[in-house]
């Protein structure tokens, strides 16, 4: 305890002497807008607030993640901010760093709860409350048009394997068994994050079963696909989509009456928050140890409450 | 040129500019990796933690994963063959190393990962050898379905290591040398060895440069095809294991595009894809370039973007300077 | 050159065995459709059946242009990250400067491309796996070096006829839709397989992959043939560039990622050899319907996506092996 006392001593010190760097190892930037907003967001809003940083990218890798992150501690960065490739993978470098005495920030998807001992914070999105909210939005709707009895539905997933793909799928299923215990989940397929395999993924769907009355997706990348699908099959009147992190996309889906829900989440709150929490550690402030900013639900009832997403 | 008077001019070089001037010759990969040292340790954005040598650890370390392949798959493409499964198997490996922990204890569970790896490479070579079916073919479907026992066995799980011990390891040193960078040389310095003194290799060269001479030399080809396909499945379970250490943890996706990057610090290496030709020591140079550009790019703060498109180039600058040389040796002879 | 002792007509069995050797990929084809057909009633519809050529017409487009390369005697893994840059244009530049303009830059710049890969293979002979392996990560980067990373989107998508290529149907038969994505591959296919198989670009084409030194020493330009192979990968990239796109009606920066081995295996899997110098567009064909039947039928099994995995896994070395083994008389390759 005394050592961290003096090590944010010293670090506040040193901020007087020289600026803070803070160095962030990013999960995939590219891979999807999001990701891309949130890195463009994070280096204006360091920029604005004078705030040195190190930004880099894992391209999805966790072996180059920790290259990374021992190359941030290799260059005595003051904080790290790390958006995990893997939740479980980052614990050991996660370790390494604490170890170094650099405080670490981890930032959108948690990593595991082995890793909580060595992090200051986790700041970002409760993705299992995401998961669940999708679902009592699905339960709402298909009760809305008689179907909490009778309906079934279909959901496409992230991508195999990733945390937040895992976390959403569990946090729908587990919440929509309760809310809407007779619908059916007919079959869960991955999408990858990506539309136009979750189009395909759909036809075959739409060929299989002669009625779906409702499309759950991971994202909304992968919902407007699905709904691509349905509209080509001229089967969209009698489905209810609904997604999660809504994209420009699905707003504007929505705006047209096509798409009905989504989970609301800005990439740049998500940066935002992670920066501060990481600035407020090394100032020497009382963070809560899980940051989460709030991800409302959005639908075609509320969407007006809402600007258009960036991205 | 008279071969008296060359014999006459090699004779008059000292014998470091010699040796220096052979290796440079068969293996150009090794003037592009002290190049890069140099820009590194030069240039201003980099030269404060280029040339330290915890950031060579680092390099080393960050070599492993790739580089403990890329020894097997010399020995593949030596043979005139290709393994595309290594990243699939690289996942599997961890995850029984990892998930199997628990029940069995840490070396029994990396045991089973090492040899589920080493049986899926003598299954791949066995397919290869007895069925005719180009190995591009076999392993690119062992690729999908190796993945598709990976996320079987996991159920789509991470596994994380309890035992710090594991991660521990991965990430200890001697003095500022990762411990795993040491074995991974130690394996580079045995399979050079092999590769040039034994039987083995000298067959291993034979079967890829001319299969009919080899045939009707006596070279009993499906027993090195089989052989170096399980040396590769060895490596790359091996791969997945020492990469685990280093996580603490096993992750169903881990190991995607490996086989890419193999292929490519090899091909840098100067082994040639159709076979017949090709070094340890030039894979070892192909597998440092690429990890020292990495990291050095990390360092300048290059944007991942860029870094890409700069990775991309250089491969195939590297490329055409070889390509160079061995016009210039041809047209020397 | 002639033998004048008449040889009698072959019997229905040797014809039979020349069929299964000449044939055997489109063989196991039928069985493989058989086969799903039993398992799913739903396999056997016009409709399904459309469908699964329109699923796999766009990595069927590539594939044409990549039997060239392969027939050529060399590789081009570049395909998967150059029809992300070439996607990502088409959308972008769709907006900007209007459908038409568009699709004339998309198709120029794939061929610049192209062109790039078969100078650097064909002329200063480089290596074609690292050269295209580089081109894949070049282009990646340039891909998101020019949109910055962000999802690019056709902001008004019901009034523009870029929706054709994807999405349009150009007839129907019964209840039976015939989309233009599927007209566009096959008529691609079919037109690439006259260029392929009737013309004297054709002919060299198949000389150069046989026997490059030998090709050369007869007085074909190699260097230049192989050139041309690249800039025909190039163009079928951007025409499926076009069709996915149009499809999408958008594109991510990673859309085409892992569609290089996806895209070898679909060649490889209709039975042109990788060594070069053997194969047509028509194996290439069966090989991407053979891709698209497995992925199509074994969803509409229901089968969990690693089963998919395992399942290709095993067909796609059975098809091969069974192939060879008609060809070569015996099952096993070596005693």
């Amino acid at each position: 305890m005394m050592k961290r006392i003096a090590l944010t001593v010293a670090t506040a010190l040193l901020s007087l002497a020289a600026a803070q760097t803070i160095g962030i190892t990013q999960n995939n930037v590219g891979v999807d807008s999001y990701q891309t907003t949130y890195e463009q967001a994070f280096i204006e809003y360091a920029a604005e607030l004078g705030v040195d940083t190190v930004v880099l990218d894992a391209g999805g890798d966790e072996a180059r993640q920790i290259a990374q992150m021992q190359d941030l501690i290799q260059q005595e960065v003051d904080a790290i901010i790390i958006w995990p490739t893997n939740g479980q993978a980052v614990v050991p470098v996660v370790r390494q760093a604490d170890q170094a005495g650099i405080p670490v920030v981890v930032t959108n998807s948690n990593i595991a709860e082995q890793g909580f001992d060595f992090i200051e914070s986790f700041s970002g999105p409760d993705n299992i409350t995401q998961g669940a909210r999708s679902a009592e939005i699905m339960c709402d709707r298909l009760t809305e048009r008689g179907l909490a009895e009778t309906g079934v539905i279909v959901e496409i997933q992230g991508q195999p394997g990733y945390t937040t793909a895992i976390e959403r799928s569990d946090g729908f299923q587990d919440r929509f068994v309760e809310v809407c215990p007779d619908v059916e989940l007919l079959e869960s397929q991955p999408g990858d994050w990506n539309r136009e395999k979750s189009q395909r993924v759909m036809e075959n769907f739409l060929v299989k079963y002669d009625t779906i009355h409702g499309v759950y997706s991971g994202d909304d990348n992968m919902g407007v696909g699905a709904l691509n699908a349905a509209k080509d099959a001229g089967r969209a009147d009698g489905i209810t989509f609904v997604g999660a992190t809504n994209f420009a996309v699905g707003y504007e889906a929505m705006e047209r009456g096509e798409y009905w829900g989504s989970i609301y989440q800005s990439p740049v709150d998500d940066a935002r928050n992670a920066l501060d929490t990481a600035l407020a550690i090394l100032d020497g402030e009382d963070v809560p140890f899980l940051n989460y900013f709030d991800t409302p639900k959005i639908t075609q009832d509320n969407q007006s409450e809402f600007t258009k997403p960036v991205f | 040129m008279s071969t008296t008077a060359t014999q006459t001019k090699a004779r008059t070089q000292n014998p470091v500019t010699r040796i220096l001037g052979r290796i440079l010759k068969e293996q150009p990969i090794w003037l592009f990796v002290p190049a890069l040292v140099l820009f590194f340790s030069l240039a201003p954005a980099t030269s404060e933690y280029f040339f330290d040598l915890k950031n060579f650890g680092n390099i080393l370390l960050q070599a492993v994963p790739i580089g403990v392949i890329a020894l097997g798959m010399t020995f593949v493409m030596i043979n005139g063959e290709i393994d595309l499964s290594v990243g699939a198997t690289v996942a599997l490996a961890a995850s029984l190393a990892v998930g199997l922990q628990g029940a069995l204890g840490i070396f029994p569970a990396v045991a089973v990962g090492l040899a589920v790896g080493t049986a899926l490479g003598v299954l791949n070579g066995t397919i290869v050898y007895r069925t005719g079916v180009d190995s591009f073919i076999v392993t690119l479907g062992a690729m999908l379905g190796i993945r598709g026992l990976v996320f079987i066995y996991t159920q789509e799980q991470s596994f994380y290591a309890f035992d710090f011990a594991y991660s521990d390891f991965g990430l200890s040193t001697i003095g500022p040398i990762p411990v795993v960078g040491l074995i991974f040389l130690a394996i580079t310095a045995v399979l050079a060895w092999v590769l040039r003194s034994t039987r083995h290799g000298r067959d291993t060269y034979a079967v890829g440069g001319n299969r009919e001479a080899a045939l009707n030399a006596g070279v009993r080809i499906g027993r090195h095809v089989i052989i170096n396909f399980a040396l590769i499945g060895f490596l790359a379970a091996l791969s997945g294991v020492l990469l685990s250490t280093q996580l603490g943890a096993s992750t169903p996706n881990m190991g995607m595009l490996f086989e890419l990057w193999v292929i490519t610090a090899v091909v840098l290496g100067g082994t040639k894809l159709d076979g017949g030709r090709g070094s340890i020591l030039g894979t070892l140079g192909g597998v440092l370039a690429i990890q020292i550009l990495r990291n050095g790019l990390n360092l300048m703060q290059v944007p991942a973007f860029w870094v890409l498109v700069i990775l991309g180039s250089i491969m195939i600058g590297v490329l055409f300077i070889d390509r160079q040389a061995e016009i210039r040796k041809q047209a020397a002879r | 050159m002639t033998q004048t002792v008449a040889t009698p007509p072959p019997t229905w069995q040797e014809r039979g065995l020349k069929l299964l050797r000449d044939q055997g990929i489109l063989i196991a084809f039928l069985l493989l459709v058989i086969a799903l057909a039993f398992a799913s009633d739903r396999f056997l519809t016009a409709n399904n059946l459309l469908g699964v050529i329109r699923q796999v017409s766009i990595l069927g487009t590539l594939a044409l242009g990549v039997t060239f390369v392969v027939i050529g005697g060399n590789l081009d893994l570049s395909v998967g990250s150059m029809l992300s840059l070439t996607t990502v244009l088409v959308v972008d530049l769709h907006d900007k400067i209007g459908p038409g303009p568009a699709i004339l830059i998309t198709i120029l710049v794939a061929l610049v491309i192209g062109a790039i890969n078969g100078g650097l293979v064909g002329y200063l002979r480089l290596n074609s796996v690292i050269v295209t392996l580089g081109m894949l990560s070049v282009l990646q980067g340039a891909t998101l070096i020019y949109t910055g990373g962000k999802n690019v989107d056709i902001q008004n998508q019901d009034a523009t006829w870029f929706a054709f290529f994807g999405r349009g149907q150009l007839f129907t038969i019964g209840d039976v839709n015939i989309n233009v994505p599927v007209v566009l591959f096959l008529g691609l296919a079919v037109v690439l397989g006259i260029v392929l198989h009737k013309t004297g670009f054709g002919r060299k084409v198949f000389a150069v992959g046989g026997n490059p030194v030998a090709a050369n020493y007869s007085g074909l330009r190699s260097s230049r043939i192989v050139l041309y192979t690249y800039m025909m990968s190039g163009f079928t990239v951007a025409i499926g560039a076009i069709i996915l796109g149009s499809r999408v009606m958008g594109s991510q920066n990673n859309v085409g990622e892992g569609w290089e081995l996806r895209v070898l295996a679909a060649v490889i899997l209709g039975g042109t050899s990788l060594l070069g110098g053997s194969g047509s567009i028509f194996k290439t064909v069966i090989g991407v319907l053979i891709w698209g039947v497995i992925q199509n039928g074994l969803l509409l099994l229901g089968a969990p996506y690693y089963a998919q995995w395992i399942v290709t896994w095993i067909i796609m070395i059975v098809i091969v092996w069974l192939d060879l083994a008609s060809r070569r008389g015996r099952l096993w390759a070596a005693t």
